[in-house]
């Protein structure tokens, strides 16, 4: 098998392929978008086309379609071959996932690559487990929201398991950012679907703590608010009876902090039937000048449409729904 | 016009620095032609997506009402010969899809029995196919539609979802909104079930209101788009449904309403997931699920429009006026 050095070296050169006819490809009369191939390019497409019109499945074929691969990762069909290829040679496929992640390094937002790095590890069963799990966490740790890399790692998880640890390492990736979004929804996914914790019920109360800790260190984060909320999914009753929740949201108002979010979890609860304590108002009146509206979701509404003036449209047009769009 | 642009340009001190207030039409609309008479190599990454490229130029110039230049037959032609055809029902190869093909690189001639061979037809090729016809006021009803509905059950799997070839690749909500779009634009819903389908996207609304890709993953502008997009589509949800008042048995509105507020940035654009960073594509995305649901009016219009036109590149220069005379 020839090395990636002699790459250069075109495959018209090559005594081993000259009993192979090149297939150009026919892009026929009047062409939209024509590509201007470079000539390496389209002399290898040629032979690929060549090789799979023919429907040799050899050892030359393999290192074809590899070659191809390199300069036009994104061909489904040469990635199909390829795997019919592996599978007539009854290949190593423990090297294949080798190959694949060589591959990854430089096209790792690739859909084929990941399609084929599953199907690698659906043949090899729970032996690919602890390699992939691997993987994606080697991706991560250059691009800890690498969404191909979390989409593989869930399936892995789901297919093959490995669940144990995967808690702790989204507690890893939320400590060297709190704000990665990515790492949020992991946990959700952990929470809800690991078969060693119980499931959300049972997971709640602790993960209701986990969110309050984050919440407070930087309120200006989206993502644990709405991880909060979404451990109440369904179970609006227990979200306004938690009085944790509620604390937080005063806390937060009461620090002068950003508090777009408290408003809108406050906005929420309110919606939910939560019975705001006098010190609510206080500490919502105190955020404002303007005449109180009538009631004090409506007042919440006002003021951020003063102080999210972004999304002010919104802010009114929930005021005027007020209180009707209960989730 | 083009001596404009000329006389424009060489008095420019740094031509890719400008604070763009306007849109330039002209210039994109030559952009968009050049891309349309002839892409460089290093598009060659992306060829097998082809017919996708076509359809991006080509809904491009539309939009800008420079169609005047395009030879439709022509379009017509080229696209139509990227069809996995088959004359009738009875000339369809048992499992397998008869859509469009994305590239000449993966189309090869019948075989010596006049037999559809190496056929790696496409959901994303077809859909953008019959919407690049479309958009030429080709007659849809010259080709055997039956075909490509008839053959497109069989990429649906038992999900909901859709494989986009059956060659088999990878299953997300892309491939449902492609089989929807694709069933809209045939006005023929034979081809997909729309209750699993719609059992799949509602799987895919996250714990934040907004769709993952796939159940279980993050909630993302293209996922939104595709979920909300398809369910409209089918009939799951009624159109403007935020003005009306009403509320959805299939998805959470009230929650996807909020998270998708949450992605206009404080630069003014869109971003694709919560705490990300903004991309014009977003504005499509995100702007285009507000649109179906009547809440573009939320949208801080100002804002948005100065984030897009601070992207408006300045990179395409009178000499390339001599392409085509766009």
């Amino acid at each position: 098998m020839e090395s990636d050095t002699d790459q250069s070296i075109p495959l018209s050169n090559r005594p081993e392929w000259s009993d192979i006819v090149p297939l150009p490809q026919d892009d026929g009369p009047n062409p939209v978008v024509p590509i201007a191939y470079t000539d390496e390019f389209r002399e290898t497409m040629s032979y690929f086309r060549a090789v799979y019109v023919a429907d040799e499945k050899s050892p030359r074929s393999l290192w074809l379609t590899e070659r191809t691969i390199r300069l036009n990762p994104g061909n489904y069909t040469v990635w199909h071959f390829r795997r019919l290829v592996l599978e007539a040679l009854d290949a190593d496929l423990l090297s294949e996932l080798d190959f694949v992640g060589n591959i990854a390094k430089s096209n790792s937002k690739n859909y084929q690559i990941w399609h084929h790095r599953r199907w690698l590890a659906e043949k090899l069963g729970a032996a690919a487990m602890s390699k992939e799990l691997e993987f994606t966490k080697k991706i991560l740790s250059t691009d800890a929201k690498h969404y191909h890399a979390w989409s593989h790692r869930q399936w892995v998880l789901q297919a093959l398991g490995g669940w144990e640890d995967e808690l702790d390492y989204c507690h890893v990736l939320l400590t060297d950012d709190i704000f990665n979004n990515s790492a949020w929804n992991q946990r959700y996914f952990v929470v809800t679907r690991s078969p060693h914790l119980g499931g959300l019920k049972a997971m709640r109360d602790s993960e209701v703590d986990y969110s309050i800790k984050a919440i407070l260190a930087y309120p200006e984060n989206e993502s644990p608010w709405r991880y909060l909320q979404g451990l109440f999914k369904d179970a609006a009753k227990s979200l306004i009876s938690d009085p944790r929740i509620s604390s937080m949201c005063l806390e937060v108002l009461l620090g002068k902090r950003f508090c777009v979010f408290a408003l809108d979890m406050l906005l929420d609860l309110i919606t939910y039937g939560f019975q705001p304590t006098p010190e609510f108002n206080d500490a919502v009146n105190a955020l404002h000048t303007h005449e109180s509206d009538s009631s004090l979701g409506e007042t919440i509404c006002s003021i951020l449409e003063s102080i999210d003036p972004l999304r002010a449209n919104y802010w009114a047009w929930r005021k005027t729904k007020f209180p009707a769009l209960a989730g | 016009m083009s001596s404009e642009s000329e006389s424009e340009c060489e008095s420019e001190p740094n031509p890719l620095i400008w604070a763009d207030s306007e849109f330039d039409r002209e210039r994109h609309v030559r952009f968009v032609g050049m891309m349309y008479e002839y892409l460089p190599c290093h598009y060659q990454t992306q060829e097998i997506n082809t017919l996708t490229l076509a359809y991006f130029a080509l809904s491009s110039l539309d939009i800008l009402g420079a169609m005047n230049h395009i030879n439709k037959d022509a379009v017509a032609d080229w696209t139509l010969s990227f069809l996995a055809h088959a004359q009738n029902e009875n000339e369809m190869t048992v499992g397998e899809f008869h859509g469009f093909h994305g590239s000449k690189s993966s189309q090869f001639p019948p075989n010596l029995d006049g037999v559809l061979f190496r056929n790696g037809s496409h959901l994303a090729s077809t859909y953008c196919a019959l919407a690049i016809l479309k958009i030429i006021g080709y007659d849809l009803s010259l080709i055997n539609l039956k075909a490509i509905t008839k053959s497109m059950k069989i990429l649906q799997q038992h999900d909901g979802s859709f494989m986009p070839t059956h060659i088999r690749a990878e299953t997300d909500l892309r491939f449902v909104y492609c089989a929807a779009a694709i069933s809209y634009m045939l006005d023929d819903w034979s081809g997909m079930d729309k209750e699993t389908t719609k059992e799949y996207i509602r799987n895919c609304q996250s714990y934040d209101g907004g769709f993952g890709l796939h159940p279980g993953l993050e909630s993302h502008g293209g996922g939104t788009y595709c979920a909300v997009a398809s369910l409209r589509l089918m009939g799951f949800l009624e159109e403007n449904i935020l003005s009306k008042g009403t509320s959805s048995s299939v998805i959470n509105v009230a929650l996807l309403l909020d998270w998708l507020m949450k992605r206009q940035a404080e630069d003014g654009g869109f971003q694709g997931r919560s705490n990300k960073a903004s991309d014009t594509c977003y504005g499509f995305w995100v702007g285009g699920v507000l649109k179906i649901l009547g809440g573009s009016k939320f949208i801080h219009k100002e804002a948005l429009q100065k984030y897009l036109l601070s992207c408006q590149s300045k990179a395409v220069t009178s000499s390339d006026s001599d392409h085509g005379g766009w």
